[in-house]
């Protein structure tokens, strides 16, 4: 069967699948109810989603750069850090420091999962743990993530206290507060015990080498601060010039996410490090020891040079435009590859496939237009799908 | 310049619905390849020139039909049956001397007048006193198809073909009626330096002025009316006021406004950009989805100004068995609101 074929069955099999569409509209009105009230409540967000669009007008086409500063700050922070070009590239450096036999706690991470990391080191013979509640899910359930913020959108409840029966060998009943209680149990002692922590960031400042990390599950926090090692991997794009620049991408990031305020962001610009005794730095305290951050390209600085599509870098993953796409709305991730919706098409053609695995998705927008009303910066994704459109037409 | 075979392979990735679209349009100068697309004015006694010509586009011309093969398509996608012949059927029938869209001509010809969007359209203007010429079977197509599935060259040459023809027939106004052909001829065709501009008015646009003016529209009986925005109407062309001032200024609707609605929240039909002949099936449920908040109106009347909104609202409709709702275009409601005599 061809890509497309194959993409066209998954898509129509999505469409058809109540639990989706059931899940999906409870999903979309909260959201809408949620941003609604975030920016009625901190009403600037709009203005400052503007001067953030112009801090990534600016930013992406010195990525190269800024990249490099971001290195060399981390760096001074004693941390190590490095640009990786390929996914090939990320993932032997990151085997390199993990090596094999080790336990992993992981924070989701949309570029993690872009190179697929989480089966590569399993492949390895380590042990690793989803530790998003939703990721964690869909890692036991053997799935893929319909959704950029909830992977787990369409798991019922019903399933979830099936699934964690056969985890914990115990009956747990589909109660959400038991659930959320039983994985809590189940990770608490991996994030203690785990040799290796790793996450990703929403945005980074180059000036500082400071990584932003916005959650509410607190998964995130232990992961990169409890184990020895900590790893973090980080599309390039996500890089910005100074850490003031960073907060306000940060705010307007969780704002259209659909958040007042998140209840953590973590923010990481180093291992731990103590000069309590004697005044002698002293790395490694309660915290990690070694701090890794590998900035991933992989397509990313030659998209940046196309005017046509550079724009797709200054998505922030807020997930916003998902919740306005009418198709998004009935196949969720469906719609996508690794990347969602008309901007994923764009993602796809760009950093994680070619314009052959990018063709049935272009050809799924709706071009309606409603996805860049929503979108914090603007991003004219149902253009760009049509862009991509003639490029396929004249196999360019 | 990739060579020939690397071109054709490339173009193996474009949906096979969009490109029975675009060899209808480079041989038939028509989306659905059929030799007349003007029965539905005969005996109107239009003029084939004059300075304001009406645009009836594919889309209203070939309602009947587009509406019948789309339920075809439908019904074989629900299957999981290979669709994608049936919509080549057009050209299938064609070699063998059969026009499909002759054949559809003479169903949509049975359609009461008040059933036509066109022919609805035509009266209200003409009685709103505008003179109006139509191109019948010489109207060009605006190949906005083409541009949507990508075809950016054929596109051009297409364009710049039916600026020719406009400036050789002397046209300085236009009345679109299909929103994606008024888009496409306002704002998609390039702004040549050759020769005058043609103004290009969408029907609303026309009727709204006429209304500011004092003309005045009364339904005989009160219906509650919502409307649903076609996103070229709201979000490219920015129309959204004009239908809403049109629905409120008619005597006896009594107009419920839809939630999402307008340049900023309209929801899609579920037939942008050709996804119904790419994917009929999903595309039948997205158009249920879009009906099931325009009824949260408590609306008895869905009324839009598309032919693709109209297909799909209408099947939408059909599928949540909401048997009392009738979908109909803006020029039928205006039409049946017109003055007696």
């Amino acid at each position: 069967m061809s890509k497309a074929k194959a993409y066209k069955k998954r898509l129509k099999e999505a469409a058809r699948d109540p639990k989706i569409s059931v899940a999906l509209k409870r999903a979309i009105e909260s959201y809408r109810k949620n941003v609604d009230e975030a920016l009625k409540k901190f009403p600037h967000t709009l203005k400052l989603a503007e001067e953030v669009r112009g801090i990534k007008e600016q930013s992406i086409p010195r990525m190269e750069e800024l990249a490099a500063q971001a290195c060399e700050a981390i760096r001074q922070n004693k941390g190590k850090a490095s640009i990786a070009r390929t996914p090939g590239e990320a993932l032997e450096i990151i085997e390199g420091i993990v090596g094999t036999g080790k336990l992993i706690v992981k924070g989701k991470s949309l570029t993690g999962e872009e190179i697929d990391l989480r089966e590569h080191l399993e492949a390895r013979g380590n042990e690793v743990y989803e530790t998003d509640l939703g990721e964690y899910i869909i890692q036991q359930l053997g799935i893929k993530p319909m959704h950029l913020l909830a992977p787990a959108i369409h798991v019922p409840k019903e399933d979830v206290a099936k699934l964690l029966s056969r985890v914990t060998g115990k009956k747990i009943p589909p109660d959400i507060e038991t659930e959320v209680a039983t994985v809590r149990g189940i990770l608490r002692d991996k994030f203690f015990r785990a040799d290796i922590g790793m996450s990703g960031a929403n945005v980074v400042a180059a000036d500082t080498g400071t990584l932003f990390q916005i959650e509410n599950e607190g998964n995130i926090r232990l992961s990169t601060s409890a184990p020895p090692i900590c790893i973090c991997l980080v599309g390039m794009e996500k890089i910005v010039p100074t850490i003031e620049d960073a907060f306000k991408v940060a705010e307007v990031t969780w704002r259209f996410a659909g958040y007042t305020v998140p209840a953590y962001v973590n923010l990481v610009s180093g291992p731990s490090k103590t000069g309590d005794i004697e005044k002698v730095i002293t790395y490694g305290a309660h915290g990690p020891k070694e701090m890794h951050v590998i900035f991933l390209d992989a397509g990313r600085s030659k998209l940046a040079k196309d005017p046509a599509f550079q724009e797709a870098l200054f998505c922030l993953r807020c997930g916003g435009c998902l919740y306005e796409c009418p198709l998004f709305a009935v196949t969720a991730g469906r719609f996508g590859d690794k990347y969602f919706g008309g901007i994923g098409a764009i993602w796809t053609a760009f950093v994680t496939g070619d314009l052959t695995d990018a063709a049935p998705l272009t050809y799924s927008c709706l071009s309606c237009g409603r996805c860049k009303v929503r979108c914090p910066m603007e991003i004219d994704a149902p253009q760009m799908c049509l862009e991509l459109r003639k490029r396929i037409t004249q196999g360019s | 310049m990739p060579g020939r075979s690397v071109r054709k392979k490339e173009q193996r990735l474009v949906p096979e619905g969009l490109l029975l679209f675009r060899d209808n349009i480079l041989s038939k100068g028509n989306i659905f390849g059929a030799t007349s697309k003007a029965r539905w004015a005969k005996g109107l006694e239009l003029p084939a020139q004059g300075e304001t010509i009406f645009f009836a586009g594919c889309g209203y011309q070939f309602l009947g039909e587009a509406e019948a093969i789309l339920a075809a398509v439908r019904a074989l996608d629900k299957r999981n049956l290979p669709w994608e012949r049936t919509l080549g059927v057009t050209q299938f029938l064609n070699k063998r001397g059969i026009n499909l869209g002759d054949l559809y001509g003479k169903i949509t010809r049975r359609f009461r007048r008040a059933e036509n969007p066109l022919l609805s359209a035509v009266e209200v203007l003409q009685g709103m006193d505008i003179d109006l010429g139509y191109l019948a079977e010489e109207e060009p197509c605006c190949a906005a198809p083409l541009y949507y599935a990508g075809f950016r060259e054929e596109f051009a040459a297409q364009a710049e073909k039916t600026q020719a023809l406009f400036k050789e027939k002397g046209i300085t106004k236009l009345i679109g009626m299909v929103p994606s052909c008024t888009f496409a001829l306002r704002s998609l065709f390039p702004r040549g330096s050759k020769g005058r501009q043609v103004e290009v008015s969408h029907f609303l646009e026309i009727v709204w002025e006429k209304i500011k003016k004092g003309k005045r529209f009364r339904l005989p009986r009160e219906v509650i009316v919502t409307y649903h925005d076609p996103c070229i109407l709201s979000r490219y062309l920015s129309l959204t006021e004009e239908p809403r001032q049109i629905l409120r200024s008619i005597e006896g609707v009594v107009f419920a406004d839809v939630e999402r609605n307008k340049e900023e929240w309209s929801t899609c039909c579920g037939g942008g950009g050709g996804f119904e002949v790419i994917y009929p099936e999903i595309s039948h449920t997205i158009a249920a989805n879009r009906v099931e908040e325009l009824l949260k109106t408590g609306a008895s009347t869905i009324v839009t100004s598309c032919p693709g909104c109209l297909i799909q609202l209408r099947e939408g409709v059909k599928k949540l068995k909401a048997r009392e709702v009738e979908v109909m275009d803006m020029a039928q409601l205006l039409r049946s609101a017109l003055p007696e005599g």
